[in-house]
């Protein structure tokens, strides 16, 4: 009984981060329909800022918004210099599917570079704010540290912030339209442009704060090639996937149920077994909604 | 037609030709450029297998890198339980990465774009991982895969490395003039007319799924042989050998090459492997740090892809082709 609960509580802390990567992901496939590999990096990135505040003022609680400006500030600067660009030039012929998928994994591989140039390729230690002690129940341990609490707070506050600013603010509108139909938007006098890349700046905010909660949740440790942030990139992107790239709502469920079933698998089978789970969950999902578990539209046809 | 002929015709001279030319390489170079060379044969045959899928039928594969260990995985079970020669355990790894690929060709023919990238990418993240799970696969370390002592008819001083150039371009050429030929056939006029107008094409009476599938079929097989040739050069099959950034090294040389042409993939291939040649002559001529030395290569690759992917999206060599015709 004691196992089933701590596995939800471990699902549902994993599941929680995942959301942000994921929610970051929609964010950037509606404002430019781009598959954004590079947030992992980017979410990496922010959270090496997020280290050297650490190492000045001590203190997680600074740490953390600054890491999530950060990743506001380089996301929107990628938006500014290489994905106009690359909207310009590569927007035909058969390079045009996959363009921005590989701009976005080179995206990757420079921000990789650079953290190892300017941090080296060592394991940085990240200190964790609260303790990640479980609290007790009778006699047993919960999988559910004050650490824990706090990032699932967190996240639901940062998830919520993010859907009263689209569904209640006018913002909130100009991005949602921009996303429907720019041209329409761009006659209805929104700046399609620059509301492209404050959608880009939210998810950098986002991807942050959820590198920052990842790497104390997990071993503390910060690289370049950390574990957590492969995992980041997978998981976030296949929730995103899961939940049907077009709605955050999706992105939520889709983390939380990728998170759970993860778990489980972790806790009951094998923890060998878990990426390849993650794929056979994607795969099931994909072929009974190709469009993710919240589409709007129809089943695309062969 | 008796044009067509001729230019097959001269086309295999041209292989036969660069084959003769290539073993008269393989006897002047030092040892480590002909392992060099083996391992550019092996990108060839990988990357080859991503322009066609990309670029001759329109779908995107972020996940050839578990394809690779498919292939990898099958030869060595088949060397190592059964004692097959190499030439069968070869082609047990193409049969074998195309079963695979025709499985996931099914999937991948109902998703579009982000989607089908999205699952390539979770099976390159979670196939290798499998081999933990079972134990004939070797675990963490893997299996063996040996292929063996080079010939004594070939001479004493005939090295390992020199054997495995000779195995890995000879597979390399034959399989680029069996693709060339393909891509030239009634097959490869349907993946581009799928690519181009997927709705002209089924009007044309082309069954559009059939030929995705028959696409990601080929494509996996191709993997599955560039995998064998991989694991032919470290001499061994490990989850280790295969992870998520092979794959994306994969897709890198693709675009490099120029996804829209077969033509080209010579250049993605010797890139991928002169790249961190490059960085290291230049760190060693300039002495520069340590940070420096671990991050240029990555630089490189990344700063290499990002700039063709902005001005040269369809490659050089389609680049030049363009450049002519005006």
């Amino acid at each position: 009984m004691i196992q089933l609960l701590n596995t939800l509580l471990i699902g549902i802390t994993a599941g929680s981060i995942y959301s942000l990567m994921a929610i970051a992901m929609v964010l950037v496939w509606r404002s430019t329909r781009v598959v954004n590999f590079a947030q992992a990096g980017m979410a990496l990135l922010s959270t090496y800022f997020g280290y050297e505040v650490i190492q000045l003022t001590h203190s997680y609680w600074i740490a953390l918004p600054v890491a999530m400006l950060a990743g506001a500030v380089v996301a929107s600067a990628i938006e500014l210099i290489i994905m106009r660009l690359l909207l310009k030039h590569s927007s035909q012929g058969a390079i045009a599917s996959i363009a921005p998928i590989i701009a976005t994994l080179g995206l990757l591989g420079l921000i990789k570079s650079v953290i190892g140039y300017f941090w080296g390729n060592q394991d940085l230690s990240l200190e964790s704010p609260l303790s990640n002690v479980g609290f007790t129940l009778g006699s047993d341990t919960l999988a559910i540290s004050p650490l824990k609490l706090f990032i699932i707070i967190a996240v639901a506050f940062l998830v919520l912030t993010l859907s009263f600013i689209f569904q209640k603010t006018n913002l909130g509108l100009a991005l949602r339209a921009s996303a429907y139909s720019p041209e329409i938007s761009r006659l209805a006098g929104i700046k399609v442009d620059l509301v492209r890349t404050i959608g880009w700046a939210l998810a950098g905010a986002a991807g942050g704060a959820a590198g920052m909660l990842q790497t104390a949740n997990g071993t503390g440790t910060l690289s370049p090639d950390s574990l957590e942030f492969s995992l980041l990139l997978a998981f976030g992107f296949i929730a995103a996937v899961i939940g049907g790239l077009d709605s955050l709502v999706g992105a939520v469920i889709g983390a939380l149920v990728l998170g759970l079933v993860l778990a489980f698998v972790l806790t009951y089978i094998g923890g060998s077994l878990v990426f390849i789970t993650a794929f056979v969950l994607l795969l099931v999902i994909l072929l009974i909604r190709p469009g993710g578990i919240i589409s709007q539209k129809a089943g695309r046809r062969a | 037609m008796h044009k067509l002929k001729s230019n097959n015709i001269s086309r295999l001279i041209g292989f036969v030709v660069f084959g003769i030319f290539l073993l008269y390489l393989s006897n002047t170079i030092d040892e480590l450029r002909v392992y060099q060379g083996a391992t550019v044969a092996m990108y060839v045959v990988a990357i080859s297998s991503i322009i066609l899928l990309t670029g001759y039928s329109g779908q995107v594969s972020l996940g050839h890198g578990a394809l690779l260990a498919v292939g990898g995985y099958g030869a060595a079970l088949v060397r190592n339980n059964l004692h097959a020669p190499v030439w069968l355990s070869f082609a047990a790894a193409v049969l074998i990465a195309a079963l695979c690929g025709a499985l996931l060709g099914v999937t991948a023919a109902r998703l579009s774009g982000p989607y089908l990238a999205g699952t390539t990418l979770a099976l390159a993240v979670g196939l290798p991982s499998i081999a933990n799970q079972f134990k004939f696969l070797g675990g963490e370390q893997g299996l063996i895969f040996d292929i063996g002592l080079p010939p004594a008819s070939l001479g004493e001083t005939f090295s390992q490395y020199k054997w495995f150039f000779w195995i890995a371009a000879l597979t390399a050429l034959i399989a680029m003039w069996w693709l060339q030929n393909l891509l030239r056939s009634r097959y490869g006029r349907i993946w581009r007319a799928v690519r181009t107008q997927s709705v002209a094409a089924e009007l044309a009476g082309i069954n559009v799924a059939r030929a995705k599938i028959l696409a990601f079929t080929v494509s996996a097989g191709l993997a599955g042989l560039a995998g064998a040739l991989l694991s032919m050069t470290i001499s061994t099959v490990s989850p280790g050998a295969f992870p998520l950034s092979l794959s994306f090294a994969l897709a890198t040389g693709a675009v490099l090459s120029g996804v829209t042409t077969l033509g080209g993939v010579m250049i993605g291939a010797v890139t991928l492997v002169a790249i961190p040649e490059i960085a290291d002559a230049l760190t060693q001529r300039f002495g520069a740090s340590e940070n420096v030395i671990n991050s240029l290569p990555g630089l490189m690759v990344s700063g290499l892809l990002i700039v063709v992917v902005l001005f040269v999206p369809n490659g050089p060599v389609e680049q030049i082709r363009h450049r002519r015709k005006k």
